[in-house]
């Protein structure tokens, strides 16, 4: 019973409720005591205005059962002891007090006894206080019979309210379950009560993230679409050439053609799905100790017969033993598109230096080139999905740069780019928070 | 026919110019649009066959500045960008066809003869002057209903001549016609074919204008 309706109802009734049996006791309190005032007053004044004749000794049959509930019990003693007068002789009651007030303990419960000494008689008065204790539970029960009649009522009232009260979630629940992925626009947030309005704007929060999560993810498919066209253009035209070819020079050409088409085809489809592994959001390996030299060695032994089949001085610079904590597989696959980045664009019989040093409490991972360099203004731009700086000679995929940027990104890592001096050459500084 | 063809793309426009030489057009060929602007300015080009995601200038804003300067030339637009927003913006923005990509090579050189057909105010694909016919999709000619086998050249030169009867066109304008940069025009190579069409269908078919040029005879 999770209802916060209910809930409320719940403590709300057991809340008056105890607050009710409190002003009950309280009432049973207040009118005892005055009560107690009232009739001690009662039992002294009717022990001084007792007439002298009832000192005669009556019979005891003059006074009946009944009488004892209207409570008094009058006894009289002369100053021997002999009893003079009981009024009930039937009521067992101390047959000595003191005088003054006492309360008096018997088998029928507990007397207030009044005692006094009027000519030479001792006059005693009592009453049982079941009568002023019935008196002040009746007084207090009459104070709370209305008021707990109103109970039920006031349980509807409360059910009614607290669900007009919820009546905005009800509609926001309405509202939400009409969202579906393709219309995630925010909710309303005017003339909501103050309780739920952190809520909705939360909720509105979220479905922005979302949205824009979404719109990321669809302009990735749309992107990648557009981009296979490209590659998938050309084999179709490489295709048609080789299939007109008369020659066997012709044909052999042709089908040189064709493979590299087929290569960067399946490049560009190699890099989509590694940036799509790596888009962040999506279940991360945990991150290990790992020393960014290995990984250097490893990327450029990798990447050592490529460089030689180019005529390109591949190699390590510096290293220095930098210990971050990362995903090895991710920084491989980030070091290993730097340095095939820099294989492109470098012209034959140059180099391509990878180094990595420690500066100023990061690690900083560093490929050089002695290629053309990226021009200032580019170099934001770079970083952008199937952006192409140049006219497209290198055949590269566009995406090289945008993967070494998700993957820095995850590792808390800073990417800079610089020119080289002395010139020409691009360097690309990864600098890691060191651990 | 001489084509301007503009593709960033280098396998793509290597493909393009390699499959439009061997239907027979002159191809040029720019990768940005930039370039694509200066060869316009200094070349006459029959087609523009424009790619839209260029570096430098976007095929768009060439397209653009090229009708805005009064240029009339047909234009082609190559573009993988396939919504139907993009086709129409771009054949409001002055193009008279629109290929996306991937395309065919034949549909691609069909749409550049059905393009060639309009410009000269034609409907017939087919090219006839007296009893000459030349079919520029198949490249098949025949002269009194009998097939005449001609190369491509011989065939774009004659092309070239059959389609303006009566008008006369100088060798470097011919020469134009038949070759895109970087192909070797030898000194006498347009007398060559017409010696060599002139033996295929007759020495009155192409007239020589002393000092101006050639021409096909309208018919009589």
């Amino acid at each position: 019973m999770n209802s916060i309706r209910r809930r409320l109802l719940l403590w709300l009734l057991s809340g008056l409720a105890l607050a009710l049996a409190a002003a009950g006791a309280r009432i049973y309190t207040q009118t005892l005591d005055e009560a107690n005032a009232l009739f001690d007053y009662h039992l002294q004044q009717m022990a001084a205005s007792l007439p002298d004749d009832a000192f005669e000794p009556l019979p005891p049959s003059k006074s009946g059962g009944a009488d004892i509930d209207d409570g008094l019990v009058v006894q009289i003693w002369d100053r021997n002891g002999l009893q003079l007068y009981f009024s009930h002789p039937a009521s067992k009651l101390p047959q000595r007090a003191e005088l003054g007030y006492s309360t008096v303990e018997t088998a029928r419960g507990s007397w207030r006894v009044y005692s006094a000494l009027e000519q030479n008689n001792i006059v005693q008065v009592a009453q049982p206080m079941s009568v002023r204790r019935n008196l002040a539970a009746g007084m207090a029960l009459r104070a709370l019979v209305p008021l707990l009649a109103l109970l039920p009522l006031l349980g509807f009232l409360i059910w009614l309210t607290v669900g007009r009260g919820l009546r905005p979630l009800d509609q926001m629940a309405a509202a939400l379950a009409q969202r579906t992925p393709d219309s995630i626009d925010s909710l309303p947030e005017t003339g909501l009560p103050q309780e739920v309005r952190p809520l909705v704007h939360a909720l509105n929060g979220l479905l922005a993230r979302l949205a824009r999560a979404l719109e990321s993810q669809k302009a990735f498919v749309a992107d990648a679409a557009h981009e296979l066209r490209t590659p998938l253009t050309a084999l179709q035209l490489q295709i048609q050439l080789a299939e007109r070819a008369t020659s066997e020079a012709e044909r052999k050409t042709a089908f040189e053609q064709l493979r590299r088409g087929q290569l960067r085809a399946t490049h560009l489809v190699q890099q989509l799905l590694t940036l799509a592994r790596q888009e962040p959001g999506l279940a991360a390996r945990p991150h290990v100790a790992i020393d960014l030299a290995e990984i250097a060695r490893l990327v450029v032994s990798e990447l050592a017969p490529l460089a030689a089949e180019k005529n390109i001085d591949l190699g390590m610079d510096e290293e220095q033993a930098a210990t971050i904590s990362g995903d090895f597989e991710a920084l491989r696959v980030m070091l290993g598109n730097l340095v095939d980045n820099a294989l492109r664009y470098t012209p034959a019989g140059g180099s391509v230096d990878v180094a990595v040093r420690t500066r100023d409490g990061t690690a900083v991972l560093e490929v050089s080139d002695t290629g053309p360099g990226i021009p200032e203004e580019d170099r934001e731009r770079v970083f952008d999905r199937f952006y192409r700086r140049e006219i497209n000679q290198a055949s590269g995929s566009g995406l090289g740069l945008a993967i070494v940027k998700n993957i820095a990104d995850r590792h808390q890592a800073a990417v800079a780019l610089e020119n080289r001096a002395p010139g020409p050459g691009l360097r690309v500084c990864i600098s890691f928070p060191l651990h | 026919m001489r084509l301007l063809l503009v593709e960033d793309d280098a396998m793509i426009g290597e493909s393009v110019r390699k499959g439009m030489q061997q239907d027979g057009f002159a191809v040029d060929w720019v990768q940005d649009g930039r370039a694509a602007e200066l060869a316009l300015e200094s070349n006459p080009y029959d087609t523009l066959l424009l790619d839209l995601g260029l570096p430098r200038k976007d095929g768009l804003a060439v397209l653009a500045s090229l009708r805005r300067s009064g240029n009339a030339i047909p234009v082609l637009i190559l573009t993988a960008r396939d919504a139907v927003a993009d086709r129409v913006k771009g054949l409001d923005a002055g193009a008279d066809d629109y290929l996306v990509k991937p395309f065919d090579l034949e549909e691609l050189a069909a749409r550049i003869r059905a393009l060639l057909r309009r410009k000269s105010g034609r409907a017939d694909p087919v090219v006839q002057v007296g009893g000459l016919i030349l079919n520029p999709a198949t490249r098949e000619v025949t002269l009194q209903g009998k097939p005449v086998s001609l190369s491509a050249r011989e065939f774009g030169l004659l092309h070239a001549l059959a389609e303006r009867p009566g008008v006369v066109l100088s060798r470097a304008q011919l020469e134009e016609k038949l070759y895109g940069w970087g192909q070797e025009v030898e000194s006498n190579t347009v007398e060559v074919y017409i010696h060599s069409l002139r033996r295929k269908l007759g020495a009155q078919a192409i007239r020589n204008v002393r000092g101006v040029g050639y021409m096909v005879p309208k018919s009589t």
